[in-house]
């Protein structure tokens, strides 16, 4: 095979899925070799025109182009080849002749079926060129032609494609057929075909120029044969062990990963445990507190007899002191459930309308005894969202209620829900006693009470607040004076629910929108 | 003919209180300390409306719920139950809905500590609309 091509690039490694990158590459270097073979094609034709014409030797073309078509038709015969080159097809050389071949030759067993298909398909379409090339030489002057020296590109290749041991043997099985063809034209048993105008007569049987010729011709062989198998091996043992250490990277990851689920699993398994002991804690606390309330009820009702003045009333702070324990053990609960990310499993989707609706209702009768004006100003549609539907209506109710007991009678309180930039934004604002500058940085920190006189409630009702809140990816806060209040009373609390909970296109038009409410 | 009502609660104090308040209106008591013995007086008793503790040793207000289910137990099932527990409602509907797979299917739910006004208006409220039919 003789080749013209100048600078060669080199072969792209398309990553077939499933290959490695050996296997890829060795695929793709065949089908490479099989178009530069067809330069080669061109090549001949060419240096074989050009040298009848322009260079005046003379010698006859017609085997020449015989050659060229053979080798054309043998060349299409290996494109197919190449492109079906997979692990599947079932290889032409019977294993009873492959074996022994390879046991004669000590080359071991390649590391996969396709190198081992891909590298036999390397071998035939070497040893075929071999036979080319000593066919082309001996119709161009055999030793005459200096492209004798071009056996050189079979070892080359043998090296790269092949196991290293077949580059020498391509070396070997190349002289062997220059000594046969130079030995049968000098005992004249085939014609020798002379190169007129270019070498002098009778080379051909000059033993020194043979001698000298195939010396050359041998150590260049081998020497290139040494070398390239040699890079090649290199290159081939880098390959594994990139595979080797990719593989070994994977098995790190993996086990990583199994670590990591088990450790969740653990954590899991400890929060649903700690849940668990929540609920039975509380419980167990609150069992003895709800008996002692339904006997004092019971005893308020009249059902023991009749009560004197001072029994009722210490009965009555009795009832009020234990609600408001009972009341604190529910917010403890609430608490440790929402730090416990329960109420983030809880999220479904549910009516905004029908929370506020259900929140307004629970305050209603609270704000008309305390004739305060309670008036709700709502869009006509609002988007459902994904939430906890109870714990919004807990802080909306939180923050109504806190409005009403805050303001003095005949005072206002407006509860707004607007829709800005996507969120969802939800104001409380009151006409009351507001809070100082001091308590507002610290009103929704853990039993905050503030310096106000009425020191009822548990404290926790906007910590609470605050946490449900964030638990739904929104922000809470309090202005005192209400900005918005004329005569710069009141608060104004407010919080937002942002765009990601809202489900799209699920607005609920209110039906019957709620009046405000005067008494 | 006064109604008869089956308590059931393990809470001593609590059968004690709600029985006093019904007895001060006229309704025949009587009690049960957990799920088994609540089964055992339905059947002995039959009652004309259950009022039923969630939580309670051996066999718990679930369990109960989830065995009336069951065919045996069909003769019973015009009998109204009214659940008095200290668990929020939500939270009751949603742990017996995720175990059992059920719906929470009870006539109406008082949440503890009792206030005797709300108790007596919906056990009477019960027992009226069963009258009816």
């Amino acid at each position: 095979m003789t080749t013209e091509a100048g600078g060669r690039t080199v072969p792209r490694e398309r990553d077939r899925p499933g290959l490695t990158p050996e296997e890829s590459a060795l695929i793709v270097r065949i089908g490479v070799f099989v178009k530069m073979r067809w330069l080669a094609i061109a090549g001949v034709l060419i240096a074989s025109l050009l040298a009848t014409q322009v260079f005046d030797i003379r010698f006859s073309l017609v085997p020449i182009y015989i050659i060229c078509a053979v080798m054309t038709l043998y060349n299409l015969l290996f494109l197919y080849q190449s492109r079906h080159l997979n692990a599947e097809a079932r290889g032409w050389l019977p294993d009873t002749l492959v074996v022994p071949l390879r046991r004669l030759l000590t080359i071991p067993k390649a590391t996969s079926p396709l190198i081992e298909k891909a590298r036999a398909t390397g071998n035939i379409h070497i040893t075929v060129d071999l036979a080319a090339l000593t066919v082309l030489l001996h119709y161009t002057g055999g030793i005459e032609n200096p492209f004798i020296f071009y056996f050189v590109f079979h070892v080359i290749l043998a090296g790269i494609l092949l196991h290293y041991r077949v580059a020498y043997l391509i070396a070997t099985w190349a002289i062997l057929l220059v000594l046969l063809l130079v030995g049968l034209e000098y005992y004249e048993v085939i014609p020798h075909v002379h190169l007129e105008g270019f070498a002098a007569a009778g080379l051909h049987q000059q033993g020194s120029h043979i001698l000298s010729v195939l010396i050359a011709l041998s150590t260049c062989l081998y020497a290139s044969a040494y070398m390239v198998t040699s890079i090649s091996g290199e290159l081939r043992k880098r390959q594994r062990e990139v595979v080797t250490l990719q593989q070994k990277g994977l098995t790190e990851k993996t086990r990583e990963l199994e670590e990591a689920g088990k450790e969740l699993t653990k954590l899991e398994e400890g929060r649903q445990h700690l849940l668990r002991f929540l609920a039975i804690a509380s419980h167990d606390l609150k069992a003895p507190l709800s008996a002692v309330q339904s006997y004092i009820q019971l005893m308020l009702g009249g059902f023991s007899g009749e009560l004197t003045d001072k029994q009722r009333q210490m009965l009555d702070r009795s009832s009020t002191r234990i609600t408001e324990q009972l009341e604190l053990i529910s917010d403890l609960l609430d608490i440790s459930r929402i730090e416990g990310g329960q109420m983030v499993k809880e999220m479904e989707e549910v009516s905004l309308s029908q929370i506020v609706k259900d929140s307004v209702e629970n305050v209603r009768a609270m704000a008309a005894d305390k004739k305060v004006k309670l008036s709700i100003k709502m869009p006509a549609s609002l988007p459902k969202v994904k939430a906890s539907g109870a714990r919004l209506k807990q802080v909306i109710t939180n923050l109504l209620g806190n409005a009403v007991k805050f303001t003095p009678e005949n005072g206002a309180v407006l509860f707004r829900v607007t829709e800005q930039n996507g969120n969802i934004l939800t104001e409380v604002m009151d006409t009351g006693t507001g809070i100082s500058a001091d308590d507002l940085p610290k009103i929704f920190d853990d039993f905050y009470r503030g310096g106000n006189k009425e020191k009822t409630g548990t404290g926790l009702g906007l910590s609470i607040v605050r946490r449900v809140v964030e638990a739904h990816g929104g922000k809470v806060w309090a202005e005192s004076p209400n900005p918005e209040d004329k005569k710069g009373r009141g608060s104004k609390f407010t919080f937002t629910l942002p765009h990601n909970l809202i489900i799209a296109g699920k607005k609920q038009n209110q039906r019957g929108r709620i009046r405000s409410q005067k008494t | 003919m006064a109604y008869k009502v089956l308590l059931v609660d393990d809470d001593p104090d609590i059968r004690d209180v709600v029985t006093m308040l019904l007895e001060a209106k006229g309704y025949e008591t009587v009690t049960a300390c957990d799920g088994i013995e609540c089964l055992a007086a339905l059947r002995a008793e039959e009652p004309d409306l259950m009022i039923i503790d969630l939580l309670m040793p051996k066999m718990d207000g679930f369990a109960v719920l989830k065995e009336l289910e069951d065919g045996r137990w069909s003769k019973y099932r015009h009998i109204p139950i009214l659940i008095l527990s200290s668990v929020r409602e939500e939270a009751s509907r949603r742990r017996y809905e995720l175990e059992t797979a059920l719906e929470f299917n009870v006539d109406d739910y008082v949440e503890k500590p009792i206030t005797p006004d709300i108790l007596l208006e919906r056990v009477q409220r019960l027992l009226n609309k069963s009258k009816k039919v």
